[in-house]
């Protein structure tokens, strides 16, 4: 631990024989530097390369996935336009899942025919005089919220809205609700609480919504439902107007499809029931009073839905009112019920909006792309006039919103639309042509997209465990004068290729425009420059064989067992659901398998993996031996080694269980999970006593881990001690005064002003002083001079032992206070738990000498994972914590709102990316490894957590494709592969530019300049 | 494979000691550990198959009134140590000699197992168990595990504390319960999917591979 060098007594002495004054040898030294700098330079290329050919990726998959719309905040008004009321009163019946061959009578003798599901539900179709029934299409996704949005704004959804609303789920467009609510109707409503979410303002305080997520329970929505109709119309026929508008929405059928499917008996009773309930209505209701009965989708041969199959998209509208000759019917001919009424005549789901709007006298939302069911006219006057006011309507959104360029499709909607004005009967062209237009902008997945998308991400994972695994990384260092100029140039060469094919064949047609050509063409130049030198010395065959070799030994098995385990949870939802669960199961797994180690040593091969240290420079020999085989015989641990190994082990398995205790439970953890991460508990009184406590433990935790290597020395003492000690109290204060404005009356005390300036702060310091101070080089090293007699004098480097890593960690330390700032009272205390964790973890491989195997970057990459969950997160959009933009600033201001949010979604991956390289570092005397042997093996730790997070993200984007029609795609897996896409971004930054281009060259080109002999 | 013979001519001495115990190594298997401890092993033979494990699992998944891990502790307790008597100890070497019951350590054991439920609980909870509320099922669970493992507490406190070759039999139970967790976050709302039906059924199925195979191994 401790390298005596005689016959120095000061450190410039000792530098100065070290350096040696020769001229020669200062030559050489400086060639050595030179040569480390081009070396650097050429990895950050290289990195950055790989980092562009997965953004690529992320972006192509994402334009194929998500296609997004821009949700515009504009609201209709009234005008002189607007056509007057026919009805004053509505009834709003939804059914979940009411599919159109349930209403319509089917003969019994008819293919298809099913007892259970036909023929049950005949007062739709038996009042056929006095109403209207249609079918009724909606756009896939076929789930109820999708749905709801489609039907109340007449928009088709899509999953990201971007004008991206910070509370919750409520409709912030335009909608149909918002509409009779700002016209003065008040509505009631009764049964799916989806309802409640998405138009919680609107609705009156009477409303009563159900929980709609227990598919097992088939009556309690209904009844609620019927109970709150006796009371409100049935058994109240005299009311005085208490509502204008009344909404019930049923789940039964919904429920026994998804429990039973829709084959079984209980499926009959449930359309019974809603058969009675309709008849109960239709006789309670009066002539001014339009009922509506309508489904939000079907639902398939399983019960199930969320996909585009016809049996799924198609369900039932049925308007009906005792007035007379309100409905102008077309020929009987529209409406044949053969065949399971496959003729019958259909019209869209977003076509209900302005049907309603004009039958209420209302606006037409602004959104509105659908166009007014025609029966609904009596005669042409009045189609006249719906069309009219439809036209204008759909004629303001396309201009405001302004997203259809193409020049071609604008002459054509010109022309349709002046055909339009002067034909009503043809108006409706219009609209489908529009309708079809932005259809085809928003609501189809891009296949094209995305099988490239998923295709180059596999090819840069294959790249990146060519270079980090297959072949050594001395090697990859000494081929990068090959690969950097290929990688530079065959982008050039390929956009040419590419753009040129682009402009005169138009091929491939997928990528639309220039941009998106040169996109690709740059990732396939990316991929052919690099492979290019890579065949040019080993081959194929070669390469699959040194994968396998690369697994032969025991802990790269336990961590491709941990990576393919977290890849494979994105198989099924209840496994993405438990994500936090299982994350910090297999960490603990893999304390356990350490602390097993320590304890009962078995025999391997890969425990001794390399003796780094003692080895020394012949790891720089071109050999291609895999680290595991390097040094056959085991390296025995000594007694005390085990202790510490197992001590360590211990500190990470009981700290992973601790912060475990810290969740915010997902919605459908349902109450298998009791919510820790509350308000209440972030502010509570014991909380803070800890974050008080974790002033003082964190920096005598850190103490205690660079004591054991006797570095806590020098620049340590200041940066740990003090420096670290303050941030941390006054990041203490600032979150105390959080509490209290937050837990008691501020008795008119504004603290915004203490708060910002607090914050402000605590970030410059963090972040920008202590970072141009890192780069002044902090050493951690002492010169203890012993003087016992006057002819021989020691000297005594301490910390000598670990001067890479006591260094470097300051830098983490940087960042771990700048993180603690953006993160709550009880995540604060979870990052606490982390700082010993990373720790721990660097101990135990230092111990283990894997500190070149992929074991301890997946350690680290589940670290911050289980991280993430435990400071207050979960992979889903209402899970940010939007609030943590707010700190720095009070209004939304571009880098710091997004600062705040990023450093706190992303705060243990940030940590981790930085600290992969410790792995290298810590515990790394100098003077044994050349600069360039350990800038390779930064590199490669770096490529390693790269590896992991690739895997995770290729399977988020592979499973998320699968589960496209899945009913949660939108609520589980996309929210996954989002996070998923994101980490990977975000490690990717920190590792390309933090971690190997500002941290590790500086560091070990500054220690190699004073150490090497 | 089966080695049917047992050492025939006892002589009347037990030792541990390396240079006697190494001399007589003739059919041992190959990859013992060779140093510093007697050979303590279980011979390679079915008759450790647990038969009564096959049945109990089966009973407890079919049969038993809504799975009560209780009860079935209780039936496993005389199961396990007629096992030891009848099949493990029987086929268990020590020192090249097979050792009778022997009744006291029979006890001493049983009172190891339930001090042992307490790290065993511990290692349950730290592996993200129910930190407070379900004690008493945890508690049930360990139980359970550690009555499971009876037969290779038994022999390692009948041989040399030193001897390694039990370890596998604690790690399959362990591995067994480490894999049935998969069953626990699926959303099919079973009743066997409850608190700690799962790890029970794990925790059988792992003894029984440990018990077939683990003189294989």
């Amino acid at each position: 631990m401790q390298e005596q060098i005689e016959g120095a007594v000061d450190e410039e002495l000792l530098k100065q024989s070290v350096l040696n004054n020769d001229e020669d040898d200062r030559r050489l030294t400086k060639l050595r530097i030179e040569r480390f700098r081009t070396t650097h330079t050429l990895y950050i290329f290289l990195y950055s390369a790989l980092a562009a050919l997965q953004f690529i990726a992320i972006a192509f998959f994402t334009r194929g996935f998500l296609l997004s719309r821009k949700v515009l905040d504009d609201v209709a008004n009234r005008d002189e336009s607007t056509a007057p009321a026919k009805f004053d009163r509505l009834v709003l019946l939804v059914v979940d899942a009411l599919r159109f061959d349930f209403v319509i009578p089917v003969d019994v003798a008819a293919e298809g025919y099913n007892s259970h599901y036909h023929n049950h539900l005949r007062a739709l179709y038996e009042r056929w005089d006095e109403s209207i029934l249609l079918k009724f299409l909606a756009d896939p996704p076929t789930t109820t919220l999708q749905r709801l949005k489609g039907l109340t704004t007449g928009s088709l959804p899509t999953f990201i809205d971007a004008g991206s609303n910070f509370n919750g789920d409520v409709i912030d467009e335009d909608n149909i609700i918002k509409q009779m609510c700002l016209n003065n109707k008040t509505i009631y409503f009764a049964g799916d609480d989806t309802w409640d979410a998405l138009f919680h303002p609107y609705l009156s305080n009477v409303s009563m919504p159900y929980e709609s997520l227990n598919v097992w329970d088939l009556d309690t929505v209904d009844n609620g439902v019927i109970s709150f109709f006796e009371d409100h119309l049935l058994n109240n026929p005299t009311e005085k107007k208490e509502w204008d508008v009344l909404v019930g929405h049923m789940l039964g059928i919904d429920h026994v499809g998804h429990k039973y499917g829709p084959s079984h008996f209980s499926m009959a009773e449930k359309q019974s029931q809603v058969d009675g309930f309709i008849r109960q209505i239709i006789d309670a209701v009066d002539e001014d009073t339009l009922l509506v009965v309508m489904g939000d989708h079907g639902m398939d041969h399983t019960g199930n839905h969320g996909g585009d199959s016809p049996a799924e998209l198609e369900s039932t509208l049925w308007l009906y009112t005792k007035r007379p000759g309100t409905w102008r019917r077309q020929a009987p001919a529209a409406y044949n019920t053969t065949e399971l009424g496959r003729y019958y005549r259909a019209v869209n789901q977003i076509d209900l909006v302005p049907s309603l709007s004009l039958l209420l006298g209302l606006p037409i939302p602004f959104n509105n792309l659908g166009w007014p069911i025609e029966e609904l006219a009596h005669d042409d006057d009045e189609w006249r006039l719906f069309t009219r006011q439809t036209l204008m309507q759909l004629e303001t959104y396309r201009n405001t919103s302004n997203s259809i360029t193409d020049s071609s499709k604008l002459k054509i909607l010109e022309e349709l639309k002046i055909n339009a004005n002067s034909n009503s009967s043809d108006a409706g062209n219009y609209q489908a042509i529009l309708l079809e237009m932005y259809k085809d902008l928003w609501a189809r997945f891009d296949y094209y997209s995305i099988g490239t998308g998923i295709i180059l991400l596999i090819i840069s994972l294959a790249m990146l465990i060519t270079i980090t695994r297959l072949i050594p990384s001395i090697v990859v260092g000494q081929m990068l004068s090959e690969l950097v100029p290929t990688i530079i140039v065959m982008p050039l060469v390929s956009n040419v290729c590419f753009l040129g094919v682009f402009y005169v064949l138009r091929q491939p047609a997928f990528l639309q425009n220039w941009l998106w050509a040169s996109l690709l063409a740059t990732a396939v130049g990316i991929i052919i420059g690099f492979y290019v030198p890579i065949f040019d010395r080993y081959n194929l065959t070669w390469l699959v064989l040194r994968f396998g070799e690369e697994l032969s030994d025991y802990w790269s098995r336990v961590a491709a067992f941990l990576i393919t385990l977290h890849a494979l949870i994105f198989t099924s939802n209840s496994f993405t659901i438990w994500e936090d669960k299982i994350v910090s199961f297999s960490l603990t797994t893999l304390g356990m398998l350490t602390l097993y180690e320590f304890v009962f040593l078995p025999k391997r091969h890969s425990t001794s993996a390399i003796l780094a240290a003692a080895l020394g420079e012949k790891e720089g020999t071109v050999s291609g031996i895999s680290s595991g085989q390097a040094n056959s015989d085991s390296l025995p641990l000594g007694r005390f080694a085990r202790i510490v190994g197992g001590y360590h082990s211990i500190v990470l398995i009981v700290c992973t269980r601790l912060a475990s205790l810290i969740t915010i439970c997902r919605e459908e953890q349902g109450a298998y999970c009791t919510p820790t991460f509350t308000l209440t508990n972030n502010y509570s009184f014991s909380v803070m006593l800890g974050c008080l406590f974790l002033v003082f433990a964190t920096p005598a935790c850190i103490k205690g881990y660079y004591n054991v290597s006797s570095s806590y020395q020098a620049a340590a003492p200041i940066w740990i001690g003090m420096l670290m000690k303050s941030i941390l109290f006054v990041n203490f204060i600032y979150w105390e005064l959080k509490t209290f404005e937050n837990t008691s009356d501020t008795h008119g005390l504004n603290l915004t002003i203490f708060n910002l300036t607090i914050s402000r702060i605590v970030v410059g310091v963090s972040l920008v002083a202590a970072n141009i101070g890192w780069m002044m080089g902090p050493l951690c090293i002492k010169l203890n001079v012993h003087n016992n007699d006057r002819r021989s004098q020691q000297a005594t480097i301490l910390g000598y032992a670990n001067a890479y890593g006591a260094q470097y960690f300051l830098l983490v330390i940087n960042f771990f206070m700048c993180i603690l700032l953006f993160n709550k009272p009880l995540a604060q205390l979870s990052l606490f738990l982390m700082c010993n964790q990373l720790l721990s973890i660097l101990e135990i491989f230092d111990l283990l000498k894997l500190k070149e195997n992929l074991i301890g970057p997946v350690a680290l990459g589940l670290l911050s994972y289980q991280q993430f969950f435990s400071t207050g997160h979960q992979a889903t959009i209402p899970a940010v914590q939007w609030d943590m933009g707010f700190i720095l600033t009070e209004r939304i201001t571009f880098p710091f709102t997004h600062l705040g949010i990023v450093l706190n979604t992303f705060g243990p991956h940030i940590l981790c990316g930085i600290s992969v390289a410790l792995l290298t570092l810590w515990k790394q005397p100098p003077g044994i490894l050349r600069a360039n042997t350990l800038l390779a093996r930064v590199v490669s730790n770096c490529g390693m957590l790269l590896i992991y997070q690739t895997v995770l993200c290729l399977s988020t984007f592979i499973w998320v494709t699968n589960f496209r029609r899945h009913l949660m795609v939108w609520k589980i897996f996309c929210p996954r592969f989002m996070f998923a896409a994101l980490s990977l971004i975000v490690t990717q930054l920190v590792l390309t530019f933090i971690t190997i281009a500002f941290a590790s060259g500086r560091l070990i080109k500054q220690i190699d300049r004073m150490f090497w002999k | 494979m089966t080695t049917k013979k047992r050492p025939v001519g006892k002589k009347k001495f037990v030792s541990f000691s390396d240079d006697d115990a190494l001399s007589r190594t003739g059919r041992l298997p190959k990859n013992l550990p060779q140093h510093g401890s007697p050979p303590v092993y279980v011979r390679r033979t079915w008759q450790t198959i647990p038969f009564h494990l096959i049945v109990l699992s089966y009973w407890f998944i079919k049969h038993s009134n809504g799975y009560d891990v209780r009860k079935c502790t209780w039936l496993l307790v005389p199961c396990q140590v007629l096992y030891l008597a009848l099949q493990f100890n029987p086929a268990t070497v020590y020192g090249n000699k097979i050792l009778k019951l022997n009744y006291a350590l029979l006890a001493v054991s049983g009172v190891t197992c339930i001090l042992l439920t307490i790290p065993c609980m511990l290692l349950v909870v730290l592996f993200g168990a129910p930190f407070l509320e379900m004690l008493d099922k945890t508690w049930l669970l360990s139980l359970h595990c550690c009555v499971l493992s009876y037969p290779a507490v038994y022999s390692v406190l009948n041989s040399d504390f030193k001897v390694g070759f039990f370890k596998k039999y604690f790690i399959s139970i362990a591995v067994g319960c480490w894999i049935s967790c998969l069953a626990i976050p699926l959303d099919w709302d079973r009743p066997w999917q409850e608190w700690p039906i799962p790890l029970v059924v794990g925790a059988q199925l792992g003894a029984m591979f440990g018990y077939t195979f683990c003189s294989q191994l």
